[in-house]
């Protein structure tokens, strides 16, 4: 993969041309996919490091997230004598929005981050380099099952974070500050549209996240000066580029499928 | 002793190298060099640093293009392979990383056996039979079950070469095998060379500073120096031949043709003594 460094000194070049040649890495991934076919065994490693070792993170942050927006919503609406719909205002504030943005800002810090860290430190070492003189495709091979694996495990871990959520929001509501339960529930449901809330909402905009951290992280991590100082700088561009992708194709994504 | 690179090509050559020229960042790395390198026989690439000795073995392998020139391995113009040319044609070839460039999630064993895992369908009783026969050849069957991180320089080195030759190859390429050894772990990886050369008619090249390591080990040696070969030879004469560039890289002289100043303007004018600093 031959991606070319920028040169100029104007940010806005600088930061055109690394758009551009991330666009050319994901075509470059995109054909490695069938490639890639054959380290089904990698990809499943990879989906355990970014899924399964992510889940701990986004469960107790989906549990707090629940809980906190229950208690602000119960405080707003007694005003309004509407407590009953706070269960209501928390799904939907979940699913279509909290869910799928605060799983992909925090999968960012926590999977993003280690997969550009990787790849990054497998340059310094020479181990990419290593791979493609034991006639291995290192595109294939380390970016992506890690690519997939983002792509796989974003959406279920924003399942879970979701319904951590409920499940805090229904904590504090139901449990803590007495609202009926059946009410909780059946506002709730009466309101939820499957299609638009949790397959618009939940699973496309996570799938779409998914896809742009994975990308941002493994192309960051391929990219990196193979220095102690270019990893550092790479592992804190996946953050940043992330986080700022994240929330503009969040509001492109809501606007389009509203 | 001094003399330039034959141009002659037959089965006695196994890379063969024509009017290589390589220009990095605007600095001229190779200037239509010719070099060829016998088959079955040790040969190293000697000279000062920065002068693209780690390049050439890049443009051997065709990690990196040349701006123009031509490079054939074993017959084949690496230029004009397509990516699975390359892979097919890197198969045949091992490469010695100067840092043994180790896969850090698997144990030894597993590092060597990661060729054969990706490029065979060997059953597992078979591979675990011939990497432990390549770790036996590097005297680390005992280590087969240590991660990188607890191996030692030299014996990273050794597991790297176990990796290299697991395949069998025709061509090893050593990137700076002696740097940072001691002298019992220098010695070791000299044996394993010679042997590896003489035993399997393995065809090496070897990137070194180290002029008793290479007498040692190596069957002819060329000097590389201002993108040219400046000298080749036998390495027990090489040092006598009376060049100013042998005189000054094998007598470790810190003047002569390679300056001891990087090129810089006026050090009068630098300093602002003559009223037009910068």
């Amino acid at each position: 993969m031959n991606v070319r460094a920028p040169h100029s000194n104007n940010v806005v070049i600088q930061s055109l041309t690394q758009i551009g040649n991330c666009g050319l890495f994901l075509l470059t991934l995109l054909a490695a996919i069938p490639r890639s076919f054959r380290y089904v065994r990698e990809t499943i490693r990879q989906l355990w490091f970014v899924g399964a070792m992510s889940l701990a993170i986004i469960m107790v942050c989906g549990l707090f997230i629940g809980m906190v927006l229950m208690l602000q919503l119960y405080n707003v609406l007694s005003i309004f004598g509407s407590t009953s719909a706070s269960g209501m205002v928390v799904a939907l504030a979940v699913y279509r929005e909290l869910g799928p943005v605060v799983t992909a800002l925090l999968f960012a810090g926590r999977a993003g981050t280690s997969i550009t860290a990787e790849i990054g430190l497998m340059r310094a070492t020479d181990q990419i380099d290593a791979m493609e003189m034991m006639a291995v495709d290192p595109i294939a091979y380390v970016a992506t099952p890690r690519f997939l694996a983002g792509l796989i495990a974003m959406p279920l871990l924003c399942c879970v974070f979701c319904a951590m959520a409920i499940f805090g929001g229904h904590l504090v509501g139901v449990t803590w500050l007495g609202i009926d339960n059946g009410t909780f529930w059946s506002n709730m449901t009466s309101v939820v549209v499957v299609h638009t809330d949790i397959v618009n909402g939940v699973l496309f905009k996570s799938l779409v996240f998914g896809a742009v951290v994975s990308l941002i992280a493994v192309f960051q991590g391929f990219t990196t000066p193979p220095t102690s100082e270019g990893v550092a700088y790479a592992t804190t561009r996946t953050v940043v580029a992330s986080s700022i992708a994240i929330l503009a194709l969040d509001f492109v994504l809501t606007a389009f499928l509203m | 002793m001094t003399q330039p690179a034959s141009p002659s090509s037959d089965d006695s050559t196994l890379v063969r190298i024509r009017g290589l020229t390589t220009v990095l960042n605007g600095k001229t790395i190779f200037d239509a060099l010719d070099l060829d390198i016998p088959r079955g026989k040790v040969t190293a690439i000697m000279g000062p640093s920065g002068t693209g000795k780690t390049t050439l073995l890049k443009h051997i392998t065709g990690q990196m293009r040349a701006d123009a020139g031509e490079i054939r391995v074993n017959g084949e113009n690496v230029a004009g392979m397509s990516r699975e040319q390359l892979y097919k044609m890197r198969e045949g070839v091992g490469y010695l990383f100067q840092n043994s460039a180790l896969l850090t999630d698997f144990d030894v064993f597993e590092n060597v056996a990661f060729p054969l895992r990706q490029h065979t369908q060997l059953p597992e009783v078979l591979i675990r039979n011939l990497v432990l026969l390549k770790l036996q050849a590097v005297g680390l069957r005992g280590a087969a079950r240590l991660m990188p991180n607890e191996l030692s320089g030299g014996m990273a080195r050794r597991v790297a070469l176990a990796r290299a030759i697991v395949f069998d190859p025709m061509l090893i390429l050593y990137d700076e095998p002696f740097v940072g050894l001691d002298p019992v772990a220098l010695n070791q990886v000299l044996k394993l060379i010679r042997t590896l050369n003489q035993t399997l008619g393995i065809t090496s090249v070897l990137v070194a500073h180290e002029l008793e390591a290479v007498k040692q080990v190596a069957d002819h040696v060329f000097l590389i120096a201002n993108g040219k070969v400046v000298a080749q030879g036998d390495p027990k004469t090489i040092a006598n031949d009376g060049s100013p560039w042998t005189r000054q890289f094998f007598g470790g002289e810190a003047d002569g043709p390679v300056p001891f100043q990087y090129p810089a303007g006026d050090l009068a004018q630098a300093l602002g003594l003559t009223g037009a600093a910068k």
